[in-house]
């Protein structure tokens, strides 16, 4: 008896072995590296990056912002605007216009009704959303007349609502969804938050084993196009270069992302093909110019123009960053806003040290160092731990020293902390600071220059680090919040990007585009870097 | 023997409230779990607070611990922030088996973690049987031919393994078996995670991917293990029953497995005892190098999290694991050596 039992399991074994890997080279499987597992699927809970794109293959919004920044439409029949009626003529009212064939995965109808109980979640007190902007301080209601259309009311004008309506929480199945929360007064624990389903994106979660991998499969009451592939398989992996270069490598996944240069180069070297995806992130210098906590120079905006012209910034592209990338032009690189014309400032230590000259900063006492009226020039230049940075430190040290400017470097690991608990960037304990910001991407608004935005006590949150404030540009920001025309809106970001520029409060050191790697049997993988897997349903493997 | 135990199990439990007492208060120093939801962007100040006041994080340290450990279904709170305590709480607390629910993905840490403790316990226990068996055949060996050429290599391959951090052994088997193995055309181990999604789940597939970290964990352990083994093995060797033994004719195989070894064997244990608590824990190196869905990379994830809730979760497990293995090792102890009594 023993015996036949264990020539049948050795004959299942040698069957499964033969047969299996037949059927496994049918089926057109991509493997995408996540180095972050998401928290969660239900998108009110979550801002994680590694989340939000999972979800965007479960739970469309109504529009996707492709990998050229522009939207193109998913749930709505056309991107409002005021020629269609889309947008009020004085901005303050926005009308989604549905497709009438839409449907959640279990077949039922997606309506109006699913936008506006969405709308009802994030605001309920019950549930504890991760976020309620701009719904709570900008929106004044949202209605639905009738099945396919949905009615957004702002307090006043506001030019973000492109990349802030729906788009981070696009609408859930009122009839799952409701009942439970009804019941319960909350959807903090429902089950659906761990599963999408159903759910109204091109995939359907398959399995999500936590800690090891999620697994989408073709959702087949999708209206929004049939997948491709058979499976697109996330698999998670360690936080660290070496795990997800060795997957890659190997082939063990297909598709990775946040390489560093160095990363990028290993990786091409193994016939990767690396993409470098806007994401809204400039590495720049953030000068202080609070008179209250900024080294008297630093108020100089000459002074400052001579420091950024001592600065080789090119060399820190080309020698740490391998080329990978080049020297940023401008907040907004990357993006439309830009203007046109820009270029960096030139590096010219020559005519730095000439125009600290002129600003009175001499060695008057020949200890090696610029000095004016017994202050010395010496600068604090500070960053988080990161090792580029603290590599740009060093460099900038060498480079200053030689045109007579002295630094102090140092890094925190608390870099990136508030006024009120004591970070060093808000509370101007620097001169120079160095990180990688961004804008609401790809939307261009940021709080960074606004004159009400800058650290005190009575504004312990505040976002404008570097202390500036200019009432021209203030006006600007202002105007551009209230600007429904994206022609008008992005001349007045150039205007904006002048003044910054001119001003040298915020320079460039270098486009931190996200750096994707995909393997070359992938085929129409286009990374946006607002949704970057909007164009999943078009993947596809070579044979 | 039961008046021992129940004594021991009652000083358990002011330990075990010391304990947590003290992690909950080390985690709550450790930042803040709102700074950025694990986002790319800070959270917004009205969201923080808002949040803060949901979640009862806007409580003082001693409220929020006495919550944890007791519930707060008895109180009322402000969900609204109109500043009137109207809602009652929804939390039972450890002591009634609510560990709380993660901030950041809302579920049950309890629940959490119980998902990820079998592949902790697959990858270690295997780890720690692979572990025992090299140990005891080298350390036995080792003491036995002392000073042999078999024993100065392991002795010094012990000390080298020993001495190396885990990352350094993990990657490097990363490196040789799965990279480059590949690389030169030879059969090659996956990099992680516990199947390939071409092939699909099978037990074939997850042997494959235990090789390497089971690998990495052994290697590192055996040689400490072995270490001791050898150190006991010389000393029981060497002692005046196994010269009697061998006056009395007995075989040296026999001196060795029945008198020598068992005897050898007895502080052993009590490593072993002590050790197995902390299996629970996972390998938090290991477990993240190779993407293993177990404990340890469960812990470093909502460490990064501040997650406190599944963190205390997982502390106290293993402090409650602790406790009881400690004990289990003294009774085991009575019936190794019959000379030991507790009373």
């Amino acid at each position: 008896m023993k015996r036949r039992l264990l020539l049948v399991l050795t004959l299942m074994l040698a069957l499964s072995l033969v047969v299996a890997p037949t059927l496994a080279q049918d089926r057109k499987v991509v493997t995408v590296s996540y180095t972050q597992e998401p928290l969660t699927l239900n998108p009110l809970y979550v801002t994680q990056w590694f989340a939000t794109n999972v979800i965007d293959m479960l739970l469309t919004p109504p529009w996707f912002i492709d990998d050229q920044q522009q939207a193109v439409p998913v749930q709505v029949t056309e991107i409002p605007s005021v020629e269609n009626g889309g947008i009020s003529e004085d901005g303050t009212v926005i009308t989604l216009k549905l497709r009438d064939d839409l449907k959640w995965s279990d077949g039922e109808p997606l309506t109006s009704a699913d936008y506006v109980f969405t709308y009802e979640m994030i605001m309920a007190d019950g549930n504890t959303v991760s976020s309620r902007d701009p719904w709570e301080t900008k929106v004044a209601s949202v209605t639905a007349p009738d099945a396919t259309t949905v009615v957004i009311t702002f307090n006043e004008s506001f030019a973000p609502w492109l990349t802030a309506l729906f788009t981070a929480s696009p609408a859930m199945p009122e009839h799952t969804l409701r009942p439970i929360f009804d019941a319960e007064g909350t959807l903090d624990a429902a089950e659906w938050n761990k599963t999408v389903n159903p759910g109204s994106g091109s995939f359907i979660l398959n399995e999500w084993e936590t800690g090891s991998f999620l697994s989408l499969v073709p959702n087949e009451n999708s209206f929004a196009g049939t997948p491709k592939l058979n499976e697109v398989f996330f698999r998670i992996l360690a936080d660290d270069g070496t795990s997800q270069n060795a997957a890659l490598t190997t082939g063990d996944a297909d598709i990775g992302v946040f390489l560093t240069a160095g990363d990028a180069v290993e990786l091409e070297g193994a016939g990767l093909v690396i993409s470098q995806v806007a994401s809204g992130y400039n590495e720049g210098w953030y000068l202080n110019v609070n008179p209250d906590t900024a080294h008297p120079a630093m108020l100089d905006v000459n002074v400052r123009k001579a420091l950024v012209m001592a600065f080789n910034r090119q060399q820190i592209v080309d020698d740490l960053l391998f080329g990978k990338t080049r020297v940023a032009t401008s907040y907004w690189d990357g993006s439309q806003y830009v203007r046109p014309d820009a270029k960096p400032y030139d590096y010219n230590p020559e005519e730095a040290a000439a125009m600290l000259d002129a600003a009175g900063w001499v060695d008057s006492n020949g200890d090696g160092t610029r000095d004016k009226d017994g202050t010395e020039l010496v600068l604090r230049f500070i960053a988080s731990q990161r090792q580029i940075r603290k590599d740009v430190q060093a460099v900038v040290q060498q480079a200053f020293a030689e045109i007579g400017v002295g630094v102090e470097t140092s890094n925190y690991d608390n870099f990136f902390d508030t006024y009120g608990e004591g970070g060093p960037m808000s509370t101007g304990q620097y001169d120079i600071g160095e990180y990688s910001g961004s804008s609401q991407f790809p939307d261009p608004n940021t709080a960074d220059f606004l004159c009400s935005e800058i650290p005190s006590d009575e504004n312990p949150e505040g976002a404008n680090w570097i202390g500036y404030c200019n009432e021209e540009l203030d006006a600007l920001f202002q105007e551009q919040l209230k600007t429904t025309d994206p022609a008008a809106r992005v001349a007045l970001f150039q205007q904006i990007d002048q003044i910054i520029f001119d001003e040298a409060v915020w320079v460039g050191v270098w486009y931190d585009a996200d750096l994707w790697a995909t393997n070359a049997r992938v085929i129409d993988a286009k990374y946006s870097g607002a949704d970057p897997f909007w164009n999943a349903v078009n993947w596809d493997v070579s044979s | 023997m039961g008046r021992y135990i129940i004594r021991r199990l009652l000083q358990a439990i002011p330990l075990v409230l010391f304990v947590s007492l003290t992690i909950f208060t080390l985690l709550q120093a450790t930042g803040d779990p709102l700074a950025t939801m694990g986002g790319r962007s800070p959270t917004k100040s009205e969201d923080k607070a808002r949040l803060r006041r949901q979640l009862g994080l806007d409580k003082p340290l001693l409220e929020q611990y006495l919550y944890w450990l007791i519930g707060n279904d008895w109180a009322k709170f402000d969900r609204d922030g109109d500043g009137i305590a109207e809602a009652p709480g929804t939390r039972y607390g450890v002591l009634r088996g609510d560990f709380g629910t993660s901030i950041v993905t809302k579920r049950p840490a309890m629940e959490i973690i119980v998902d990820r403790l079998p592949n902790t316990l697959l990858l270690m226990v295997t780890a720690e049987i692979i572990t025992l068996f090299f140990a005891l055949i080298i350390g036995v060996i080792s003491a036995v031919k002392q000073y042999s050429i078999f024993d100065n290599v392991l002795s010094g391959f012990s000390f080298i393994t020993f001495s190396m951090p885990i990352f350094l052994v993990g990657f490097g088997l990363l490196y040789i078996f799965a990279v480059k193995f590949r690389e030169w055309g030879l059969p090659y181990l996956p990099t992680g995670g516990i199947f390939d999604p071409q092939e699909g789940r099978s037990v074939s597939q997850l042997a494959l991917h235990m090789i390497l970290p089971v690998a990495t964990i052994t290697i590192i352990s055996v040689a400490g293990y072995s270490r001791y083994v050898r150190s006991n093995m010389l000393e029981v060797i060497n002692s005046d029953y196994i010269r009697t033994a061998r006056a009395k004719g007995l075989t040296e195989r026999s001196i060795l497995y029945r008198h020598a070894f068992k005897n050898a064997a007895l502080p052993l244990a009590t490593l072993i005892g002590l050790d197995l608590p902390f299996l629970l824990g996972g390998a938090v190196v290991t477990e993240r190098i190779f993407a293993w869905p177990g404990t340890g990379r469960l812990f470093l994830d909502h460490l990064e999290l501040l997650d406190y809730s599944v963190l205390m979760g997982l502390l106290m497990l293993i402090t409650v694991a602790v406790v009881i293995f400690q004990l289990l090792t003294d009774l085991m102890y009575t019936w190794l050596d019959p000379r030991i009594r507790y009373s």
